[in-house]
This record gives C-alpha cells, sequence and structure tokens, in this order.
C-alpha cells in the first residue's frame, strides 16, 4: 500500500486533493470541472486510476494532460485526447445519457443535503457577492452517476440551506411548488456521494439524505468537535473515522506531476 | 452569399454589429475568444448589446465594463483561474436599475440545447437536466418583466412537458437562441469563409448555424481551395459566414491552440484594473477606447511578450510559460 506521509508534511489542502482523488474508481468515465475537481482527478489517473476516463466538457474526452489545463477549454487538456467533441456531446450526449460514472464539482457553498451554490451570496435578486454562475455544474449534478463535491471547510461554506441552488443534491427545490423534495421525486438519478473538505470528507444518511461526517483529518489536528465548529448545520460526527493520511508516492505526483506550479495547491 | 469578397477591415466588419443586437461570441470562457473584433465594438461605442455567449469570458466581463451590454444569458462569465468577472459581478450587484444591466443564468448543457435549438431552426429542445435547481425557480427569473416585451428574450424561460412517446416522464423545455450576429476568432479561414479550427469547435459551428450574419476574424486568411484538400477538417462552410477579417493574435489574451497561450501579464494586469470602477475606466482609456486599431494594440503588448505567448507547435500551447499570476515575473 505504500509509505504514508510523515505528519506536518502536507498541506490541508492536500489531504483534501488526496481524499477526493481516491473516491475516483480505476476504469470510470468521469466529468471534471476546473480547479481543484482537475487537480483531483489528474492525481487520481496518475496514481490508482490509471484507466479512468476523464471527460472535460468544453473539448475533451479522455484527457491526458502532460500539464496541468487552466480550465476545461485549455489545449493542454487537448493535447493527445482521441476525441474532441463539443459541450453538445459530453453534457448533450454523454452526461444525459447517463454514460458519466461520476461528477467532480467545487461550489462557493454546499448546505447539508449536498444543494451547491456557485452562483451568489446573499438574495439571488439582489446579491451581496456575484460569482461565475453555474457553468456545467447545475447539469453534471443533477445527470451523472454520482457527484463528488470539494470544498473548503468554513462555517460560512457549510451551510444549513444554500443561498441559491445552483446544482441540486439529496433535497432540492421542486420547480412546481417551490418545496424541496427528494431528487428521485423530480426523476433524476445520481446525486452527491461524498463532500471532501480541508477537515475531513462527508456522505449522506441513506435515510435522513442528510451530510454526517464519515472521516477527519486526524494527522492535521484536526478533531469531530473542530469539524462541528466549523459547520454552519447541525452534523452527526458518531461514525465519525480518522482518515488514512497520504502516501509520499501520492504528495509527490501532486507536486511534482500534476500541479508543480502550485496554481492551485498554492505551496 | 455570392462571390463577391467578404474580406474586410476590422472597423468595416465591427460595423455589421447594431446597437441593440444580440450576439453570440465564439470560444469557451479563456480559450479563442474574439477579443480584437470586441476591442473595435467597443471603439465603436455600441450599446444595448444582449450577449448570449455559451460561455463567456473576458469579452463579456469587458463589454459590460465598457457600458456596452443592457443583458447577458449565459451559463457563466469569468476568467477561470485567473480570477472573478469584477465587472459583470459590480453591475449584477449594484442592481438593474442603477447598472442598466440584467443577467439571466443557465447551464452548459442547456445553453448547447439553445443555440443547437436555433441552429435547427426550432423555436425550444427538451432537457432532463436544471430540475431541482434554482435556475428554473419562477419566482427567481430576473427578467420576469421583460418577457413579452423585449422581442430579444423568450416569452418565458423555461416549460415542462410530459414525454407523450415513451416513459412518460417530465422534461424541460428550453427555448432557442436566435442571435442577430455570431462572432468567432479562429485559427485558419478561407478566402471565401470556410473555417477551420483547432482545439475544439466549442458551440461554434451552431451559432453560425443560427444566427443572421457571422463574422470571422482568424490568425490567417487562406486561398480557399487550400482548404479543401482535407474538408473534413473543416467546420463550418463559407455560405454562412457574411464577413471575414484577417487578424493576427485576434484572440489575445486568450489561447488559440497551435497559435499562443494565455497572456497571463494580460490578465494580471486587468483584474487588478477591474476590481476598481476607476480603474477600470483608465484601464479601457490604456489599452483600448485610446489605440486606434488592433495593429497598434499589437504593438502596445509589445513583440516580446507576444513571443513569449508563442505556443510550441505539436503541443499546442507553451509549455514554459509560468501560469501563477502571484508569482508572475516580467517578460525580458
Amino acid at each position: 500500500m505504500g509509505v504514508h506521509a510523515q505528519q506536518g508534511s502536507y498541506s490541508g489542502l492536500e489531504m483534501m486533493v488526496v481524499a477526493a482523488s481516491r473516491l475516483l474508481q480505476n476504469g470510470e468515465m468521469v466529468l471534471v470541472g476546473t480547479g481543484l475537481p482537475l487537480v483531483g482527478a489528474t492525481l487520481a489517473k496518475n496514481t490508482h486510476a490509471p484507466a479512468m476516463t476523464i471527460v472535460m466538457e468544453a473539448v475533451a474526452f479522455d484527457s491526458r494532460p502532460l500539464a496541468l489545463p487552466f480550465c476545461v477549454a485549455d489545449p493542454r487538456g487537448v493535447y493527445h485526447t482521441p476525441w474532441t467533441p463539443t459541450a453538445f456531446e459530453t453534457l448533450g450526449q454523454l452526461l444525459q445519457n447517463r454514460r458519466i460514472d461520476a461528477g467532480f464539482l467545487g461550489g462557493a457553498q454546499v448546505d447539508k443535503y449536498g444543494n451547491i451554490n456557485s452562483t451568489c451570496v446573499g438574495p439571488y435578486l439582489s446579491p451581496h457577492k456575484r460569482f461565475e454562475g453555474s457553468g456545467g455544474a447545475c447539469d453534471i449534478a443533477a445527470l451523472a452517476g454520482r457527484t463528488i463535491i470539494i470544498i473548503g471547510h468554513e462555517r460560512k461554506r457549510f451551510v444549513e440551506q444554500v443561498d441559491y441552488i445552483t446544482s441540486p443534491g439529496w433535497r432540492c427545490r421542486d420547480y412546481h411548488t417551490g418545496a424541496l423534495v427528494d431528487r428521485v421525486e423530480l426523476g433524476l438519478w445520481g446525486g452527491p456521494e461524498a463532500v471532501v473538505s480541508t477537515m475531513g470528507v462527508m456522505k449522506f444518511d441513506p435515510e435522513t439524505k442528510e451530510m454526517y461526517l464519515a472521516e477527519y483529518f486526524a494527522e492535521l489536528g484536526v478533531t469531530p468537535a473542530e469539524v462541528t465548529a466549523n459547520t454552519g448545520f447541525a452534523m452527526d460526527t458518531s461514525r465519525a473515522k480518522p482518515f488514512t493520511p497520504p502516501l509520499v508516492s501520492e504528495l509527490e505526483v501532486l507536486r511534482t506531476l500534476v500541479d508543480p506550479e502550485g496554481i492551485y495547491m498554492k505551496y | 452569399m455570392g462571390n463577391l469578397t467578404k474580406v474586410m477591415s476590422l472597423a468595416e466588419a465591427a460595423s455589421l454589429v447594431q446597437d441593440g443586437d444580440s450576439v453570440f461570441t465564439g470560444g469557451w470562457t479563456v480559450v479563442r475568444k474574439p477579443m480584437g473584433m470586441v476591442y473595435e465594438l467597443i471603439r465603436q461605442r455600441k450599446r444595448d448589446l444582449h450577449l448570449v455567449s455559451n460561455p463567456g469570458g473576458p469579452e463579456i466581463d469587458l463589454l459590460i465594463g465598457a457600458g456596452c451590454v443592457s443583458m447577458t444569458e449565459t451559463n457563466y462569465i469569468g476568467h477561470e483561474v485567473f480570477g472573478h468577472p469584477y465587472n459583470f459581478r459590480r453591475a449584477v450587484e449594484m442592481g438593474p436599475e442603477q447598472s442598466g444591466f440584467h443577467h439571466d443564468d443557465w447551464t452548459v448543457q442547456t445553453g448547447t440545447m439553445r443555440i443547437v435549438a436555433g441552429a435547427m431552426g426550432l423555436p425550444f429542445l427538451p432537457t432532463l437536466s436544471l430540475k431541482g435547481s434554482d435556475i428554473i425557480n419562477p419566482d427567481l427569473d430576473p427578467v420576469r418583466h421583460l418577457r413579452g416585451k423585449d422581442p430579444r428574450l423568450p416569452k418565458q424561460k423555461v416549460a415542462f412537458m410530459r414525454d407523450p412517446f415513451w416513459e412518460g416522464q417530465e422534461v424541460v423545455l428550453v427555448p432557442a437562441l436566435r442571435p442577430d450576429v455570431c462572432i468567432i476568432h479562429t485559427q485558419e479561414v478561407g478566402d471565401q469563409g470556410t473555417v477551420r479550427t483547432r482545439g475544439g469547435n466549442f458551440m461554434d459551428c451552431y451559432a453560425a448555424m443560427a444566427a443572421k450574419t457571422t463574422i470571422v476574424t482568424a490568425e490567417r486568411v487562406v486561398p480557399e481551395d487550400s482548404l479543401k484538400e482535407l474538408p473534413e477538417l473543416n467546420s463550418i462552410p463559407g455560405h454562412l459566414v457574411h464577413a471575414i477579417v484577417e487578424l493576427p493574435y485576434g484572440g489575445h489574451p486568450t489561447a488559440v491552440r497551435g497559435c499562443y497561450d494565455n497572456d497571463p501579464w494580460w490578465f494580471k494586469e486587468y483584474l487588478a484594473a477591474s476590481r476598481n470602477r476607476e480603474k477600470f475606466a483608465a484601464w479601457l482609456t490604456d489599452w483600448v477606447l485610446g489605440v486606434p486599431d488592433h495593429a497598434a494594440y499589437l504593438a502596445k503588448v509589445g513583440s516580446q511578450r507576444l513571443q513569449h505567448l508563442q505556443a510550441d507547435p505539436v503541443l499546442g500551447y507553451n509549455p514554459h510559460i509560468k501560469r501563477r499570476l502571484d508569482r508572475l515575473e516580467e517578460v525580458q
């Protein structure tokens, strides 16, 4: 299984990316968004999941970048791909036709049902802070086989209810009534498998559909109590286990191959 | 279009865009955006534009900041990892009463459905996306009061229908995009308008089919016959193209595969300026309004920096360029 990295030799950001990458399985077809998802997927591809197919919605199918793409349309992602589809094929066909095993997304806020907000802070019609918008995130959250969410752990980001549901989680907006309903009632499949943060890995209770703490980054000094203190809703921590720390080999691939410049990892 | 020459100057081509037009800009966020044409639209002081890119990048933030835009219907406006779209952000946060700007949110997949419906001459297409999202929350339609009044907007945002043919599930109907003008920047165009693009077509071919007028700026205008040897590499037939402009570095500061990479120095300066309204006005005068034409713009960027952005012909990008803005070094 390899040698575990020494305590104190890696950051929360690195732990988060390693944890997220481990959720991607070899042989899967994965739709990857810009930013940390791209870092996590590239790490998985270069460690335990060499046969994973990375799809970037703008243009790249089975991407094998030699350098970290800056966005999903970057020529770095196009290099040596066997096919350059448009988003009409990637999201209009592959995704909608249920061929995507996992979607990998970031966001500004996430709530206890795994709804993601990447649109604004504050009321949508008069926001305090406006962001770039959904991109393909809403589509991926709605139609991928499952979703992995990667987001920094802060109280203002882990909220009871997101200010705006950009991307639907387990209980999301019924567009006819405005109420929150189970996504299955809307005819959606998939749903968020996990939220990976700078403090641990959260999963969702199959009965209540609420987020609970599954693993915490004990080696970074994180405790379940600290996770609770940094979460804006009541989160069950009774099932929490310490997370298996990064391997030396995972960190080496991340630092030397995936993001040597520290564009995302900010070394 | 007959055999009349379509090759014209940047200024002539930009004059085909009218105030109030609905405009689709090709490319994808920070890749292959028609930036040279966008600078010229700003110099010509276009107003009341309705932008429908899928998705938008610096070209939209720039046009908003320059006061050329009254509405955007897009899934994204931003500079990817370079930084936030401050002009767009400021216009939305200010509110439409003060900024005169409205924005309607969509998604990448539904954006493709909308432009493909436009290309097909259909009024709408169905999707399984959008369900569960506030993007179709009827209480959160920011342009509801304009629907039925502004002819550039569909009368309602979405509609719902039960599939009458198969399992009977509910689908969401999304309205076609019907741009007046499509503006594309690409690597190569024939002198009759045939487009050959490398590094992905994005939505360009559908937008050219959907738009009433298509303008293509290109790194190189080549003899039309030279594109007939390998016709399968072409993406848009010349018949759909109304205006052709030879515009080397017409995508700068966005990346054009095989030609040049993103210009991180441009983004660093633009982001610093656009954080603040007054600073942005100064930037706009310095880099756009005070620059007479594209040649003067390139001279201002400087040949050293342009040389520094050159793409490796095999890789398609520049493998040596450093892209982290907080550690950017000046070009020597």
